[in-house]
């Protein structure tokens, strides 16, 4: 299926905006999905400014426009500076060697990113830090 | 429920020449594929993995795998 031009407008615009933009499931503060949070993690251990969008409210809709701007369907996806460089895979694995703290201008992490010790209830949520129109 | 012979297969097809190995990591549509391949020289990670993800394309399509993992590597 097509994806719907206005949003696919709108997450173009978000990802020229934001030199580094997460969309994951849920928010960085109340993640959804385990392979979400680990991104997070990733990027609080580089202590990086990041923008989140939160995917969950229109799955499928943005399923669709990723799949049509980057070949890509799953969620989480890091982009920074306009390119996907990946899901939950390819961060940890980056991190890990290095490249990721290369890429976005930072320090390497002097700790290992620590293990996720609970999962956040999916209770309430508050709002995203972004809304998609 | 994937067949994990047919999809080293369908990795090896599209990657000639690659070391492919399919592991199931819970459930049978819980994939990890590690594949090495010369073709990755060169290429980011993300394309690299795109790559992988193509030929087992039809797979996800038609709900046989749910998740996939890659893992790649250049020989």
């Amino acid at each position: 299926m097509p994806a719907d031009p206005e949003l696919k407008a709108k997450v173009e615009e978000l990802i020229a905006e934001n030199p580094v933009l997460l969309f994951m499931k849920g928010t960085p503060d109340a993640p959804r999905c385990g392979f979400s949070m680990r991104v997070v993690q990733v990027l609080q251990a580089l202590d990086v400014q990041y923008g989140a969008i939160d995917v969950l409210p229109a799955l499928q809709p943005l399923r669709e426009v990723t799949t049509e701007l980057s070949d890509w369907q799953t969620f989480p996806q890091l982009y920074v500076k306009g390119e996907l460089v990946g899901g939950c895979d390819i961060i940890e694995e980056m991190l890990d060697s290095g490249e990721l703290a290369e890429l976005l201008g930072v320090e390497p992490p002097e700790a290992e990113v620590p293990e996720a010790e609970r999962i956040l209830p999916g209770g309430s949520q508050t709002s995203p830090p972004m809304q998609l129109g | 429920m994937a067949d994990l012979a047919e999809l080293k297969e369908m990795i090896e097809a599209a990657l000639p020449g690659a070391d492919v190995e399919v592991v199931d990591e819970g459930g049978g549509d819980h994939l990890r594929a590690i594949v090495s391949s010369e073709r990755f020289e060169g290429l980011s990670r993300i394309d690299q993995h795109r790559l992988v993800r193509a030929a087992v394309k039809d797979r996800f399509e038609d709900g046989s795998i749910h998740a996939l993992s890659v893992q790649t590597s250049t020989p």
